[in-house]
């Protein structure tokens, strides 16, 4: 199983992905014109259904119906009202708490209305028409009714909420997927590398231009794609030179790759986003920049992958990409289903990011 | 005309020095690779325009503005950046002159061409719309029309005295004093990370508390690391202060 040690920036990246399901609430706002006219007319065409239910053909239907009416509409305007007012409430907590607590809260108000239409009509003798059974009768009638129908309104809105988000959350990944795998600074910077690089060293621009090429080739690949581990090398050597031409001597940088077979399958571009953070976060707030080492070892069947930086020790910490970490996690989880992991942790201002996964090559997949 | 390039990458700073080579071979150019040394540029030189990239390490841009802005005749700032989703939104709504990385010769021009001055407002705005720029890490003073800065992690404490504050720091081992024009609310403000208020006229640093003193008058005081004198401590402020230190 993926597992991770508590540093903040992960603890964060987690927090953020979960939010919009937490922050957003499932019940709509009562408070809205639109949402008064649906409640008035649903309540309308509930009392004519309720009139016509019962088989029995006479002129005191259209009595019933304006009873009922009345009632029914006090009942609806009442609860989306109590809805309307508690929102600001409900914000604050689970949609599981709201539903129950709303439901509660309706099926109280249906209580309350029926026993004041009750008393209301026994102590004046109004309506004479209807011949109201027993006084429980009477509220288990309603407290049913009302119970079933506040029920599936419930359900309807939860159901219109799960398909909103989903909507939502499909049109933003694509692009919150490839900004989580690649800050915009670093096509922006680079770009402003080259066009100075294009007039006093041109045949560094150039080389440049190509690494940059054949990297967002292949971010632009499919998720789910793996490659083979020289590839992954090789494609992180170039991300590396592209900003070591921005940060020269400030961007110190160690390989110690030993004994990982060539052949190994990686998820791709897998390590690209640890060397993104190591830079971030260890050398560009520092005038004399710091030091980055990149450790391979092949050990068990499993590929240790290790990124260490020393940490800015700058006053104010830098706010980073809060989505990198959970996103290489996120892909270790789909490639290796739990069997792969990485694991964060800082000692003495040295910041490493351990990626182990099992040595997978193209015949066994 | 005088221009200082602020930007931490050389290949940047090039660029930018063959684009104003380019638009006026007369303009002399200056560089600076970060923050404090733009400071110091601007105290020596005293260019007219300051082109200021907002991500520099050490101090950043927006609080090299924030300096330079103390001096009497400050030079006019136009900011650069590649991108930078919350600085770009507070330029436009703050109407701040800013470039966008890999800047176009036009462009350049134009910004020289009616590059207007800051004012404090706008840049205590910016600095409010900028997660990354908490507070400052360095207060600055002018001396005699030049600009002294003082690293925050030096001072140890904020004294009220009058219209004025008075800062004592620590200057290559020795404590030094300096007195700046700030009041101490919106001090407390900016750096309650780091500092809290002990007295009505006191701001201290928090890691720097070693015990607390009772007087024989009643009055207690609160000792600081290598620093002889005590600070009082009202009692408004005890509780805070006691429970700072057992945590």
């Amino acid at each position: 199983m993926p597992k991770i040690t508590d540093y903040p920036r992960l603890n964060k990246a987690n927090k953020i992905k979960n939010d919009p399901e937490q922050n957003s609430l499932f019940i709509p706002d009562f408070c809205a014109l639109k949402m008064v006219f649906a409640v008035v007319v649903i309540g309308e065409l509930l009392a004519i259904v309720l009139t016509i239910s019962p088989l029995r053909m006479d002129k005191q239907r259209w009595d019933d119906l304006a009873i009922l009416s009345l009632f029914v509409q006090w009942n609806g305007l009442m609860c989306s009202s109590a809805l309307c007012v508690l929102r600001p409430i409900f914000k604050h907590y689970s949609n599981r708490f709201v539903a129950i607590s709303s439901y509660l809260i309706i099926l109280l108000i249906i209580v309350v209305l029926s026993e004041l239409t009750f008393y209301i009509v026994e102590q004046y003798y109004l309506f004479e028409a209807i011949s109201f059974a027993s006084h429980w009768e009477f509220l288990l009638h309603n407290l049913l009714i009302g119970g079933i129908i506040s029920a599936l309104a419930l359900r309807y809105f939860y159901v219109q909420h799960q398909w909103r988000m989903k909507v939502q959350a499909e049109s933003c990944t694509k692009l919150q997927l490839l900004q989580a795998r690649i800050r915009p600074h670093f096509l922006f910077n680079s770009m402003n590398s080259i066009a100075s690089l294009t007039r006093t060293r041109p045949e560094v621009a150039e080389r440049m231009t190509e690494d940059l090429a054949e990297l967002f080739r292949m971010l632009f690949r499919e998720d789910h794609e793996m490659i083979i581990w020289s590839r992954e090398l090789t494609l992180c050597e170039h991300y590396i030179d592209i900003e070591k031409q921005r940060l020269g001597e400030r961007l110190k940088i160690e390989w110690k790759i030993s004994n990982i077979p060539d052949d190994a399958l990686v998820p791709a571009l897998i390590l690209q986003p640890l060397l993104e953070n190591a830079i971030f976060h260890g050398i560009e707030p520092e005038i004399d920049g710091g030091r980055i080492a990149v450790m391979g070892e092949f050990n068990h069947n499993q590929l240790i992958i290790t990124v260490e930086n020393t940490n800015s020790k700058n006053l104010i910490h830098r706010q980073g990409n809060k989505m990198a970490l959970a996103n290489i996690e996120e892909r270790l989880k789909a490639h290796y289903h739990g069997k792969a992991s990485i694991v964060c942790h800082e000692k003495n201002d040295v910041y490493f990011a351990i990626v182990a996964m099992p040595y997978l090559t193209k015949d066994e997949r | 005309m005088k221009i200082l390039i602020a930007d931490d990458e050389s290949l940047a700073r090039d660029r930018i020095a063959y684009l104003l080579k380019e638009i006026n071979p007369d303009y002399q150019q200056v560089e600076a690779s970060n923050g404090l040394e733009t400071i110091e540029q601007v105290n020596e030189e005293e260019p007219d325009v300051v082109l200021m990239d907002i991500r520099m390490p050490g101090m950043g841009g927006l609080e090299a503005a924030q300096h330079l802005m103390t001096i009497e005749n400050p030079p006019a700032i136009i900011f650069t950046t590649a991108y930078d989703e919350y600085a770009l939104q507070a330029f436009e709504s703050q109407a701040v002159d800013y470039l966008l990385k890999p800047i176009r010769k036009e462009r350049l021009e134009k910004a020289l061409g009616h590059c207007s001055k800051l004012n404090k407002l706008q840049l205590e705005q910016l600095g409010q719309q900028n997660p990354e720029t908490a507070h400052r890490t360095h207060i600055s003073t002018q001396i005699r029309g030049t600009i002294l800065l003082i690293p925050v992690k030096d001072i140890c404490c904020f004294l009220a005295d009058h219209k004025y504050i008075s800062i004592q720091y620590n200057k290559d081992g020795e404590m030094a004093e300096t007195i700046i024009e700030d009041t101490l609310k919106s001090l407390e403000e900016e750096f309650s990370s780091v500092f809290m208020r002990i007295h009505r006229n006191a701001l201290i640093r928090k890691d720097k508390i070693e015990a607390l003193e009772k007087k024989d008058d009643g009055r207690i005081l609160l000792k600081l690391k290598k620093l002889p004198e005590g600070f009082e401590v009202s009692r408004r402020h005890l509780p805070s202060v006691r429970k700072l230190m057992k945590s």
